[in-house]
């Protein structure tokens, strides 16, 4: 933990350096770096080999809490429409979001819906997990701008909103991860820190996480 | 009359100038027509038009309601595109709708005032919630409700609520706005109203305009239709808007429509029938000029006596009765001959054509005394343009026409007819029989003799009526025939009456007896509830106790919740909401239709939808009652109907005086029993024949029937008049002849056309009309002529 700080430094010059690479579309050298990636391949990836269920940790900061709240749970996909959110900790919520509409189950409560045109930071999600899951591209791509970021062993997929209401909510969808596996969503709200979704091997490592830095810092870095 | 020969003489020698003056007369009508149509205050208020109210229920629907709160309401629904685009298109409507003064409620299910709620009202909610009526808020309450909210700040969503738990972690401004939501409200897809098979994007919108204004309603839908058509260009949504308001607009419209058509046919057909019968390009330009200038000189004097505006029913009636001026001209050309000047002409018509203005104006008279503001309308236009009409034909026409047209006695076909018509047997012991047998088919044919439900004749069809009634189960909108009402001094003691039947009320509903109701005091509690809630409100101290052991080992800032407490004590001191300070918020709006203030009084309504059985509302009612509130169950349609029955009484009243006083005009003109006899026969038995026609044909009379038969007594008593004033000369019976049969044929023309219109009011109208046009002139051909003259064409050769 004290190495931290120092070894996060180096990962972000590293992933500014691999950013400029991209841009630049100059092909990296294919003996010292991997090849970059593009939408597909990592689309490809998690469709193939994705897991249908991983499990996640969140932390949510705001003013009127003492610490972080930190979430965990599963995300699920039950099938191809269907993207299910269950919080098992420290509070018991499975949000069900299904065509355009989410359902949200609290323990002892009736369950509510709403229409995600409502709440865009929901839409984002399923948009984003959905076609990431489906694997199609041309459906995110009606919704988002795709670019595609890094290596197969890091990789980051940025999604854009192209609807003028959600971007009103949500600047961008960032994902990142390894190989067939995603580590962390990171939603960017126009206002406010970026909330990030740690997930997979991120999340098992996050298990002990306190701090939005933390987190952060798990979400950006990949372990060697 | 002779004071400027020269200028008389001039007229004769040059049918030039006379074509000028009749074409320049006719621009200056136009010019003032458009004038008039520009300045004219057009009022579409039907109570203008009805009578004033006498009994409770009579003044609530007059002065109240406007008929009541459902008939404002309009249902709309989008269909023809997916789902979720039928959302847009519904947020878009919604959207522009809602800022429009013209809609006092646009709704379409979305995020339910959550926004609008003002914030000065904010701590009102917790006065105006009933959350904590049946437990007061306490550290239990508190702790839950700030778990719940832990869960919100954890959920994808938090950015929506977080700015709202500080102030109100029991997040009570949701629970009112969903409690403000239309009781029975439809299911809601993508956070819109959809109807049960998710096809149809739904949305309810209210007019500020009452159902009686149809002016008012043809803005609103036209509106709605507008915006719409604009917003959906190029796309395959289609919007279908019902209610009370869209179908008298819709019928309005079909009616104009159909009104115009048949109007086009005619003027192509009278046009023609006056050249045919003149053989004369300018007769039908002349023809027209009395009766252009009647409307005109009618529409004026209604407007300068009547500020507060023509109702567009007199308009409507006006003009089908002044339909008499017409034949007037007629007359008058076809006594026109060579070798007789045109004054000396109209001279010598004169004596007749005064008789029927005058005893048709004292007629309409009596309108003015019936009590009722359209009908005294009625009586002045008529009136008016009857006048001009007849003071144009006597003084300005004869400078007009040509003076020295072919005779029309001279015509050999006129004369043969003529003949033929001398050859039948003169009818005079069979009228007698005639008149009885009508009488007996009146008394004693089958059927109601009148209807009192003036929507009768104006019917929607019946897919409408389908989309309505399905419409209206979907969104739970409130009955258009049934309201309960209160009425007491005060607001609180209406307010307090309404609700206190909520459990009866709800009971209903829980029984499937009621789909829902709506009622002012949802949305503002009377101000000793609102103090009630008040007093077990937590002080201050007490409050952050309360919230201190709510927070104990909670996840939450100590002070998060300072704003909160802020909140409940400003509620806890507030003085109570009133109406008065809801005023620009959305509830107001909501309010507005449900509660209406006086001075002297308040009356609160509960709309009811879906009611099964309306004596399950009315007995509530009447154990509701007592000496300080009236709670009653409004059928607004008895209301309406007995207002059309008081209506009817006035009508009839007028016309038997109206009867007694013509028959005395033309006693005194004519001097003569035989002769009074001669012309009013025809007439009154004319009158009797048409409502034994109509009884035996089954049809249930209505105030436009009454309408049509003054008209027909009108043309019956002018054609009588014209062929007795014919007297014993041949070659003149000829020429009156030729002249009514001229009139006949006109008027047959127009009211046949418009018995075969598919719109009831319409043919009701048109088939009066028309049958005593025919039954006026076989009778006055019959009865009316002098005995002599007949003799005297009898002993003539034929031709």
């Amino acid at each position: 933990m004290l190495a931290a700080p120092a070894w996060s430094a180096t990962q972000s010059a590293d992933g500014a350096q691999r950013a400029s690479q991209s841009r630049d579309r100059v092909p990296a050298p294919a003996a010292v770096a991997p090849r970059s990636v593009d939408a597909d391949w990592i689309l490809q990836r998690l469709t193939q080999h994705g897991a249908t269920a991983t499990p996640f940790v969140e932390l949510r900061v705001s003013s009127m809490l003492k610490r972080p709240l930190v979430l965990s749970g599963e995300y699920r996909r039950p099938d191809a429409g269907t993207l299910v959110r269950e919080v098992r900790a420290p509070y018991a919520e499975t949000t069900t979001i299904r065509g355009s509409e989410a359902t949200i189950a609290r323990a002892g409560r009736a369950a509510r819906t709403f229409s995600l045109a409502r709440v865009p930071e929901l839409a984002a999600l399923q948009g984003s997990f959905g076609a990431l899951l489906a694997g199609d591209r041309k459906a995110l791509e009606t919704v988002y701008a795709l670019e595609a970021d890094g290596v197969p062993a890091d990789w980051t997929l940025t999604l854009t909103p192209r609807d003028a209401r959600v971007a009103g909510r949500v600047t961008a969808i960032v994902l990142r991860g390894r190989d067939a596996e995603l580590r962390c969503i990171e939603t960017r709200p126009k206002q406010g820190d970026a909330q990030p979704t740690l997930l997979g091997s991120a999340a098992t490592a996050a298990a002990a996480v306190d701090s939005l830095e933390a987190a952060q810092r798990l979400c950006h870095d990949v372990p060697r | 009359m002779s004071g400027r020969p020269g200028f008389r003489e001039r007229l004769l020698q040059r049918p030039g100038l006379r074509l000028t003056l009749a074409v320049a007369w006719l621009l200056a009508l136009l010019a003032l027509g458009w004038i008039a149509s520009a300045r004219l205050e057009f009022s579409g208020d039907l109570r203008r038009f009805l009578p004033d109210a006498r009994t409770p229920e009579q003044r609530l629907l007059m002065e109240e309601l406007g008929d009541g709160p459902g008939s404002r309401l309009l249902m709309l629904a989008i269909s023809g595109e997916t789902p979720d685009a039928l959302a847009d298109r519904s947020r878009a409507l919604h959207d522009a709708l809602a800022g429009d003064p013209r809609f006092t409620l646009v709704t379409n299910g979305g995020e339910a005032g959550l926004d609008a709620f003002p914030q000065d009202l904010l701590p009102y909610r917790y006065l105006l919630t009933s959350s904590f009526d049946a437990a007061p808020l306490d550290a239990d309450t508190l702790r839950e409700a700030l778990d719940a909210r832990l869960q919100d700040l954890g959920s994808p969503a938090a950015g929506l609520v977080e700015p709202l738990i500080p102030s109100d972690p029991t997040l009570e401004v949701l629970a009112l706005a969903e409690a403000w939501q239309p009781a029975g409200a439809p299911q809601r897809l993508h956070d819109v109203w959809f109807d049960k098979a998710g096809t149809q994007a739904l949305l309810l919108v209210e007019t500020r305009a009452a159902g009686f204004d149809p002016t008012g309603q043809l803005d609103a839908v036209g509106t709605i239709r507008d915006t719409f058509a604009t917003q959906a260009a190029g796309s395959t949504a289609t919007l279908d808007v019902v209610g009370p308001g869209a179908f008298s607009v819709d019928i309005g419209g079909r009616t104009q429509a159909e009104a115009q058509r048949i109007g086009m046919v005619d003027t192509i057909g009278l046009i023609l029938l006056l050249l045919v019968a003149y053989r004369s390009w300018k007769m039908p330009l002349l023809g027209v000029l009395p009766l252009a200038s009647a409307g005109i000189a009618g529409l004026t004097a209604v407007a300068l006596l009547f500020p507060g505006g023509v109702h567009g029913i007199t308009i409507a009636f006006g003009f089908t009765l002044i339909g008499v001026v017409q034949d007037y001209p007629i007359h008058f050309f076809s006594h026109q001959r060579a070798g007789l000047s045109p004054w000396r002409n109209v001279r010598g018509l004169w004596p007749a054509l005064s008789t029927g203005v005058v005893a048709t104006c004292i007629a309409y008279a009596t309108f003015l005394f019936s009590g009722v503001d359209g009908l005294r309308q009625l009586a002045v236009f008529t009136i008016f343009a009857l006048g001009i009409a007849a003071l144009t034909t006597r003084y300005l026409l004869p400078g007009l026409v040509d003076p020295s047209p072919p005779d029309l006695a001279d015509s050999p076909r006129l004369q043969r007819l003529w003949h033929r018509i001398e050859a039948l047997p003169r009818p005079k012991w069979s009228l007698a029989v005639l008149a009885l047998a009508a009488v007996a088919a009146i008394a004693w044919s089958p059927g109601a003799f009148w209807q009192n439900d003036l929507s009768k004749l104006t019917p929607v069809d019946p897919a409408s009526m389908q989309r309505d009634t399905e419409l209206r189960a979907e969104l739970g909108a409130p009955d258009v025939r049934y309201v309960l009402v209160a009425q007491a001094k005060g607001s609180d003691a209406v307010l307090d009456a309404t609700a206190a039947l909520r459990p009866a009320l709800d009971a209903l509903v829980a029984g499937g007896h009621l789909d829902g109701y709506d009622m002012a005091a949802r949305y503002l509690p009377a101000a000793d509830v609102q103090r009630a809630r008040q007093a077990v409100l937590p002080d201050t101290a007490t409050l952050r106790t309360m919230l201190a052991a709510a927070l104990a080992g909670s996840d939450f800032n100590e002070d998060a919740f300072e704003p909160f407490i802020e909140d409940v004590a400003r509620a806890k001191t507030a003085a109570p909401l009133t109406r008065a300070d809801l005023e620009g918020s959305p509830l107001a709006t909501a309010v507005s239709g449900l509660l209406l203030e006086h001075d002297d009084r308040s009356t609160a309504l509960v709309s009811l939808s879906g009611l099964d059985d309306p004596s399950d509302v009315e007995s509530l009612a009447a154990q509701a009652r007592t000496a300080a509130v009236d709670v009653r169950l409004l059928d607004m349609k008895a209301a309406s109907e007995s207002l059309v029955v008081e209506y009817r009484g006035r009508v009839l009243a007028a016309m038997a005086v109206a009867l007694v006083l013509l028959v005395a005009t033309v006693w005194i003109a004519l001097r003569s029993p035989r002769r009074v006899w001669r012309v009013l026969l025809p007439t009154l038995l004319t009158l009797l024949v048409i409502v034994a026609v109509l009884r035996l044909a089954g049809v249930e009379l209505t105030l436009f029937h009454l309408v049509a038969l003054i008209l027909a007594a009108g043309l019956g008593l002018d054609y009588a008049l014209f062929f007795e004033h014919a007297g014993d000369d041949r070659a003149d019976q000829i020429r009156t002849l030729h002249a009514i049969l001229v009139c006949s044929l006109m008027t047959l023309l127009v009211f046949s056309l418009l018995a075969l219109s598919s719109i009831p009011v319409l043919r009701a109208i048109g088939s009066t009309v028309a049958l005593g046009v025919l039954c006026n002139f076989v009778l006055s051909l019959l009865v009316a002529r002098q005995r002599a003259a007949i003799d005297a064409a009898r002993a003539e050769p034929l031709p």
